[in-house]
Order: C-alpha cells, then sequence, then structure tokens
C-alpha cells in the first residue's frame, strides 16, 4: 500500500472547507460591497466595491482606544501567564512531580467556571473589598489569565516534556551555570515554541474575549464592534473579518515555527486544554 | 491529549528518570509531599486560581442558596422549577446537539486531513483556522453567519435565487437550528484540533500488524482503530459540550434567539438586578452550570487519560 | 524444500533500486536472517513478502504459488515489528487471541490456544495486563505469541529486537530461536546486528544497498566472505595493501612476533589492550603504514611496550569470490 487512493476526502474537505469559506466570503461582501441584498445579482455582483466602511469605522474616535486597549489587556496577560506559569511548570517538573496532577486538575477548573459564572462571582467576592478589579480595565487581566490557564499550562507542560529537563539543568549547573543563566540561555530556548505557541493563543483569546468585557462594562475590541454594528454595520463587519484574517495568518506563521523548531519532535503543539 | 509520554501521571512507579534535580537528591521522591521547599514555589499559581477562580465560586455558590427575594426557598431550588428550567434545557439541548454534530463532521474532516498528502500547506491551513476559529470568540463568527445566513445574507440570497426561500419557510438564524449552525463554525474546528494528534496517534504498526495476521481494512477499524480513537472521540465531545454551553459572545450577538440561553439569562437576572430583585436566581443558574460542566469536565479528564496511556504503550 | 521464493524481485523508489533482483530461496522449518546496514533493502524485503509493498519486477512463490495478487491479509504470515506492535486498547490474551477471532475460532478453543501461547512465552499469569504494563521484552515475546498463534505458513521478524535493552536482547533472541525450533516454523529475521544473526540462524543472507552480497550459513559467511563488503561487515577484518594487492585477514590469524623472525612484516606497536580472555595488540605495519589488529588468547606470550619494534604474521588470508 504505497499510494494512498484518496475516495472520500477531497470531498469531505471541499464541503466541509465551503462551509466555512462561504460565510467569509459574505462578510467580505458585507463589509466591501455597496449594494443592498435586494439588488443583488449577477449583474451587479462586480460594482461599487469599497473600502469606504472599513475605513470609516478604523477612523471612527471609539475604534482606536478601544483596539489599544485590547492590545494592551492581550500583552500584559500574555507576561501575567508566562510569569505566573513558566517557573510554575518548570518547578513541576523538576522537583515536585507528585503535584502535577493537582496542577493539571486546577488549570482544566477554568473550564467548569463559565465566563459568566466567573465575572459574576469575582463580582460578588471583590466588588466591596477590591474595587479596582471591576473598576479598572487592567482589573480584566486576573480573568483573562484564568481563562487561558487550562491551554497555557496543557502547552507549556507538552513542551517541558519534550525536553530532557534534568538532563539539560544538570549539564548546565555542572558547567557552572547559575540558575538564572540555565534559565535564560538553556531552557527558554528550548522551550521556545510553546513559549510562542501560549502567547499568540492567549493574545487571540484576549482579542476576541466578549463575554467579561461586555458584562465589566469594558470598552475593547469586541465590546466596540458589538456596539459598531448598529451605527456602522459595514465597517464593523470589515473589523471582524480582519481580525479574522489576521489571526489566521498568525496562526500559520506559528505553525511553520512549530514545524521548524528542533525540539517539536514530531508532534504539533496542540492548541486545546 | 498529547502523545508524549506521560507514566508519572498513571502509575507512579514506573518513573524511569528521576533523577531529583541538581542537588542530585532524591528529595522528591522521599520527602513530604508537603515540605515547604517543595511547596513554596507552587504558592503564586495556587493562590492565583484561589484568589481569581475559587474564592468567586465559593461567593458564588453562597449567594445561589440564598432565597430569592420574596420568597423561602433558596434560589438553587428556584432555579430549577418549571418556570426557569426551560432554558437549562433549552442550553442543554443546544449543547447536546452542536456537541454531537460537530464531533462527528470534525471527525470526518480530521480523518480526511490527515489521509490529503498534498498541498502541503493545506494542513497548516487547516490547523491555523481551526485554532482561530475555536478560540478567537464568538462575535466574529457570529457576524460572519449573520452575513451569510441572516435574513438579509448572502446564502440566503444565493438560495433565494435558486428557488429555496429560507425565512419563508420559518427559518430564522435566531431559532434552534440556526444556532446549531452558528455554533457549528467553532465546534467542527475544535474537535479537529483534538482529533488531529489523536489519528496522527494511531501508529501504523498497529494497523499493519491487524493486517498481517489476517483482518481486512474494515476489521481493523471496527477492532483496533476506532476503539483506540474512542476515549478521544467521547472526550472531544464533551468538551465541545462544555465549549457550547459556556458560550456566551455568540448567543448575545444573536440577540432575541440567544436569550433563552442560560448565559444570557443570568446576566438578565444580574443587571436588571434592583428592578426584579432577583439577583440571587442569577447566581443559582450561574452555580448550576459550574455543576453540570465539573460533572462533564471530570469525564472529560478521565478519558483524556485514557487515550494517553494506549498513546504511549 | 522451499517454502517462500523471491526470484529477481525489483523494487524502485524513483530511480533508487531498493531491492535490486534480489534472488533468495527460503526452506521449510530454516530460520534465515536478513543482515545488513541501514538502508540496504532488507526491511523492504521483508514488507514485499509480507504485502505491504509491491515491487516492479519479478516474482514472489509461496509453497508453490504466485502470491504477489495475494493481500496481506490472506497471506497466513505472522509479523513482528520493533516497536508498537500490540494493540494498546487490548489485554495480553485478547491481542494474543486476536488472529484467531479473526478467523472465527470458537472461544472456548481460542483461550485454550492463548493459554498454550502464553506459556510457551513463559508469560503466563499475564494475560489479563495491558500492554503499556509490561516491560519492552515481554511485550515482544507476547508479540511474537500473536504471530505464532494463527500457525503461520511464515514467521516475519522486523529487527525485533533493535529497541530493546542489551540484556533482555540476548535472552529474547535465544527464546525466539528455541520456539522456532519447537514450532518448526519457517522464519525470516531481519536484523542490523550480526551478533544475533550469527547466533540464531540456519542461514545468513549479507545485503547491501539493494544487492544481496551472500547467503550462506554463519559459518560460512564468517570463514569464506565472499566479498569484501562482507569480509568487513561481519566481523572484524584488518585490510592491508601488499604488492598492490588488497590483501584481508581476521585480527584472529594475525600474529605478533619478535621482529628478528623471518618472514615477518615489520611493524610498531601502537597500543594494546586486554579484555578477560583475549588481549589485543594494534601494530602500524611499515609496507603500506595501515593500522592492524592482532587478537590472541590471554596465554599466549608476554606484553609489549608502545612503540616497540615487532614483527606481523598473517596465517590465513582471506580469499573473496571476486
Amino acid at each position: 500500500m504505497n499510494k494512498r487512493r484518496t475516495t472520500w476526502e477531497w470531498p469531505v474537505i471541499i464541503v466541509v472547507g465551503a462551509f466555512f469559506i462561504v460565510p467569509m466570503l459574505a462578510m467580505t461582501r458585507f463589509a466591501m460591497q455597496r449594494v443592498p441584498m435586494s439588488l443583488l445579482g449577477r449583474k451587479t455582483i462586480l460594482s461599487r466595491w469599497t473600502i469606504r466602511g472599513l475605513m470609516n469605522t478604523i477612523s471612527d474616535d471609539k475604534f482606536q482606544p478601544a483596539f489599544l486597549l485590547s492590545v494592551r489587556l492581550g500583552v500584559v496577560t500574555v507576561l501575567v501567564v508566562l510569569a505566573l506559569l513558566l517557573p510554575t511548570v518548570l518547578w513541576l517538573h523538576l522537583r515536585a512531580v507528585q503535584w502535577k496532577m493537582v496542577a493539571e486538575v486546577v488549570s482544566l477548573l477554568a473550564y467548569v467556571v463559565p465566563p459568566i459564572a466567573l465575572v459574576v462571582g469575582v463580582s460578588g467576592a471583590y466588588r466591596d473589598t477590591v474595587p479596582w478589579i471591576v473598576s479598572s480595565n487592567y482589573g480584566l487581566v486576573p480573568l483573562y489569565v484564568i481563562l487561558c490557564l487550562p491551554f497555557a499550562y496543557r502547552t507549556l507542560d507538552v513542551g517541558f516534556a519534550a525536553l530532557d529537563l534534568h538532563t539539560l539543568v544538570n549539564a548546565s549547573r555542572s558547567l557552572g551555570a547559575s540558575w538564572q543563566q540555565t534559565f535564560r540561555k538553556v531552557l527558554i530556548p528550548n522551550l521556545w515554541t510553546a513559549i510562542l505557541t501560549t502567547s499568540f493563543l492567549a493574545f487571540a483569546v484576549v482579542m476576541g474575549e466578549f463575554a467579561i468585557s461586555s458584562l465589566l462594562l469594558k470598552r475593547t475590541l469586541p465590546t466596540y464592534m458589538v456596539e459598531a454594528q448598529g451605527r456602522e454595520p459595514q465597517g464593523a463587519m470589515g473589523v471582524a473579518l480582519l481580525l479574522l484574517v489576521l489571526t489566521t495568518v498568525l496562526f500559520m506563521v506559528l505553525g511553520r515555527i512549530q514545524k521548524k523548531s528542533p525540539t517539536s519532535s514530531s508532534q504539533e503543539i496542540r492548541i486545546t486544554p | 491529549m498529547s502523545e508524549l509520554d506521560f507514566p508519572r501521571l498513571v502509575s507512579p512507579d514506573l518513573r524511569e528518570n528521576v533523577t531529583g534535580g541538581p542537588a542530585g537528591s532524591r528529595a522528591s521522591s522521599t520527602s513530604g509531599h508537603w515540605s515547604p521547599s517543595l511547596v513554596l514555589p507552587l504558592v503564586p499559581y495556587f493562590l492565583f486560581v484561589g484568589l481569581f477562580l475559587a474564592m468567586p465560586t465559593v461567593v458564588l455558590f453562597t449567594k445561589a442558596f440564598r432565597p430569592v427575594t420574596g420568597s423561602t426557598t433558596s434560589a438553587m431550588v428556584e432555579a430549577m422549577s418549571t418556570s426557569n428550567r426551560s432554558s437549562f434545557i433549552f442550553s442543554l439541548k443546544l449543547s447536546l446537539y452542536s456537541a454531537i454534530l460537530g464531533a462527528l463532521i470534525g471527525f470526518l474532516f480530521a480523518l480526511a486531513a490527515t489521509r490529503i498528502e498534498r498541498p502541503r500547506r493545506l494542513r497548516n491551513l487547516v490547523t491555523g483556522f481551526s485554532g482561530v476559529a475555536a478560540n478567537l470568540g464568538g462575535i466574529p463568527l457570529a457576524f460572519a453567519f449573520i452575513a451569510s445566513l441572516g435574513a438579509q445574507g448572502l446564502f440566503t440570497r444565493i438560495l433565494y435565487h435558486n428557488g429555496l426561500d429560507l425565512y419563508g419557510n420559518g427559518f430564522k438564524i435566531y431559532d434552534f437550528w440556526g444556532i446549531v449552525v452558528v455554533y457549528l463554525y467553532f465546534q467542527i474546528p475544535l474537535m479537529l484540533l483534538v482529533m488531529l494528534p489523536a489519528i496522527d496517534g494511531l501508529r501504523p504498526t498497529w494497523r499493519e500488524a491487524a493486517i498481517n495476521i489476517g483482518a481486512s481494512p474494515f476489521q481493523y477499524w471496527r477492532r483496533v482503530g476506532l476503539p483506540i480513537l474512542t476515549p478521544s472521540l467521547l472526550g472531544g465531545t464533551l468538551l465541545l459540550f462544555a465549549n457550547a454551553f459556556s458560550a456566551y459572545a455568540t448567543a448575545y450577538a444573536l440577540s432575541s434567539g440567544g436569550s433563552r440561553l442560560v448565559p444570557v439569562q443570568i446576566r438578565f437576572y444580574l443587571q436588571g438586578n434592583t428592578i426584579t430583585g432577583k439577583g440571587n436566581l442569577g447566581y443559582a443558574l450561574a452555580a448550576w452550570m459550574v455543576l453540570i460542566l465539573l460533572f462533564v469536565m471530570t469525564g472529560y479528564l478521565l478519558l483524556r487519560r485514557r487515550a494517553e496511556r494506549w498513546r504511549t504503550a | 524444500m522451499s517454502q517462500l521464493e523471491f526470484a529477481h524481485v525489483t523494487k524502485k523508489y524513483g530511480d533508487l533500486e531498493a531491492l535490486s533482483a534480489f534472488t533468495l530461496s527460503i526452506q521449510k522449518g530454516e530460520l534465515i536472517s536478513i543482515l545488513g546496514p541501514s538502508g540496504c533493502g532488507k526491511t523492504t524485503a521483508l514488507r514485499v513478502a509480507a504485502g505491504f509493498e509491491k515491487f516492479d519486477a519479478g516474482r514472489l512463490i509461496m509453497n508453490g504459488h504466485n502470491i504477489e495478487p495475494v493481500p496481506p491479509q490472506k497471506r497466513n504470515m505472522g509479523m513482528v515489528f520493533q516497536s508498537y506492535s500490540l494493540f494498546p486498547h487490548l489485554t495480553v490474551a485478547e491481542n494474543i487471541g486476536f488472529g484467531l477471532s479473526i478467523r472465527k475460532m470458537d472461544k472456548k478453543k481460542r483461550a485454550s490456544v492463548v493459554s498454550e501461547m502464553l506459556d510457551l512465552v513463559r508469560l503466563v499469569d499475564v494475560g489479563h495486563r495491558y500492554p503499556h504494563q509490561l516491560s519492552g521484552g515481554q511485550q515482544q515475546r507476547v508479540a511474537l505469541a500473536r504471530a505464532l498463534a494463527i500457525e503461520p505458513t511464515v514467521l516475519l521478524l522486523d529487527e525485533p529486537l533493535s529497541a530493546l535493552d542489551a540484556k533482555v536482547r540476548v535472552e529474547v533472541r535465544e527464546e525466539i530461536r528455541s520456539l522456532q525450533k519447537r514450532t518448526g516454523t519457517t522464519t525470516l529475521f531481519v536484523t542490523h546486528d550480526q551478533d544475533e544473526a550469527l547466533t540464531i540462524s540456519d542461514r545468513v543472507c549479507v545485503m547491501s544497498n539493494g544487492v544481496i552480497q551472500q547467503v550462506g550459513t554463519p559459518q560460512e559467511v564468517y570463514d569464506n566472505p565472499s566479498t569484501a563488503f562482507v569480509a568487513t561487515f561481519i566481523g572484524e577484518t584488518n585490510a592491508v595493501v601488499i604488492g598492490g594487492h588488497a590483501v584481508l585477514v581476521r585480527p584472529e590469524h594475525t600474529r605478533v612476533v619478535s621482529d628478528a623472525e623471518p618472514n615477518s612484516f615489520r611493524g610498531i606497536v601502537q597500543s594494546f589492550s586486554f579484555a578477560g580472555p583475549l588481549k589485543t595488540v594494534v601494530v602500524r605495519i611499515s609496507v603500506d603504514e595501515s593500522l592492524v589488529r592482532a587478537t590472541m588468547t590471554n596465554t599466549v606470550g608476554s606484553d609489549w611496550t608502545i612503540g616497540q619494534e615487532i614483527g606481523v604474521i598473517f596465517d590465513h588470508v582471506l580469499r573473496l569470490a571476486d
């Protein structure tokens, strides 16, 4: 059986692929064509394509702050996630092996408490004692970190497991490197793929997160998009499309990096919990 | 469901490489489970989760057990009364259908994707897009569907031109089946991401061993391939269920239809707190969600462990 | 009588010939090894026999029938792989009984064959365990039992010991040989390890780059290698150029004597080592400035010093077929 005969595979891929592509095309058309649906026909399909709607929205004075807020939240969330998890997972793999199961279960708990329940709980618990968490924009960060915990923990866990951790650390330390140097020069370079994957994913999640920011009345990109949908539907649609396309490109780049990485062996580092 | 070797998680006594770290001591395996030097570095993690996940959940449950203003029964019980139960049933039904459909289609798609060897970029595109669709959240996806299957949607229009009047026949994107279709947009990719590594993990030697010993390709699938994939399939379905059940953004964006779903109901009860006086009911609904998800995710975790154990045999 | 016969089988991957007019006749009841370095085509030959690879020219005959069109599941051959042979979701007993249940053997009979097999591989009481609970050596023994349970016409072993620890390797290979003798199963054993091939085979087929170099008993292949490849791949060989000709001599036929000895080649001791029953001396021989190794049993002679001038005598030279 050298050459696999593919019979049913391509039809399935095309049909399911169409299911995903058609809405994207519809988005594009909606965002960029100024022809009302009732007039749309074969003759009008190519007329009046413009990016004016999209440009209007981008230059709208409410777009930029919302976009920047989401980006900032994304960056801060990524940093906090890495700062919290890298040392933790390292320690779990290096010494505290018997705690791994507990830590893993704990990481999945974020999936047990849906965003709405989380917001409700956090608000109820801390609204009076630590009002910052519901009033400040950056109060979203801890919640976002919790949201990212399941896949972030898993990705880093897998990344560490792929290393021969004890050997690397022992080798580095026996050659005279301090813990810091070992971390910086030996561990992080080998964990680069896992770190990038975690970061890209966390960033994407924050850029698209709606439930928590909407409930806490924050003006992030997704809440903006929903609000703008009423005012400038074409622009809002255009922004959504742009977000989808750019994130897909980002992830494809990530995919290429994963393939080339020497430590990823034969697996793609997966991105689900 | 990583392909990696997790012997430590499954049977700690089969550990092979425990060298105990740079000091060379075997302290980690013999010293106290709770010794401070071992546990201290883990404190930030557990503290963070304790503060921002555990504590809020506790508060949630405390409030959920209080009675709704104006009655004596605890909100938890009230939440399940006949009048309130309908939203749960709607959410559960929606989650179940979208999970099963998403799982089947996602599995088929994953299977097809693993067998296609050319073009080589296809796999990267499929995985990349799936990562986005599964994680970017419901707003862009809801928009996409409104653009294609909404009342003024492109696809609706195309079908209309070809004789099929969807809306005339009572279809609404805000109806049950409309929402199921929208949910599939992130369910299918999520299943794909779960199943791709599971299918890749099917060793070619198993297939060859089965065939060599007399099984036909069909018998191989029925007696070896599918059984080995079953924990991943079931686990993936559970994950999809949890995903749909928790989904808020998509439901919100689909406005009128989404209002029958539990997450949106919770918001209704809590934002209109002072008017309806039914804040505790909102808490109770959220608490029930947590209980249901706890049950589902436990199943998921157990199945994932099983899949991994076989993967490394 | 010939049980399995490859007649001029050629298999190409693009321009590369993985198998080049491969001709081998395997006798009923024998254990024949295909020995060679990675990429020599030995695994390809095995997979062609199993039916997992098609070939471009030649014929494949089993018990007088052309089996080329026969699909792998109908060839009644049992195969053991290098690793991951066993089905992880089935117990040991279920694994062994798998082929039997495919052949629709009834439950009772199956159970008795399975327990017979477990006895055979000395793994009684393990039937209820799962593969991941067994060691590597145990897993391979179960894989063997599974293959033998169906009473295969030919047993195919694809480097079954390569993934095992050194000590386990020796145990399992002895077991394979004794099982094979007891059941009388015709066996094709692929390996890159010459120790394995020489110790357990009835015959050895040495391959390189898709071409058979020599087929013979272990003794024949060692004492009378027909090509330079076989001479150097199997055992150790000293290659010396004397008077324009390449001469091949085994270290055990290379003798170190005093440099005053007539008819000896001059040389200088480079190093020497002691390994229990054997002693080895490495000499730089002046005739072509190459290094030769001489091994001898521990009882012979005294020690040398590095830099000492001595003489070397070749007691027996390998004569190649070409």
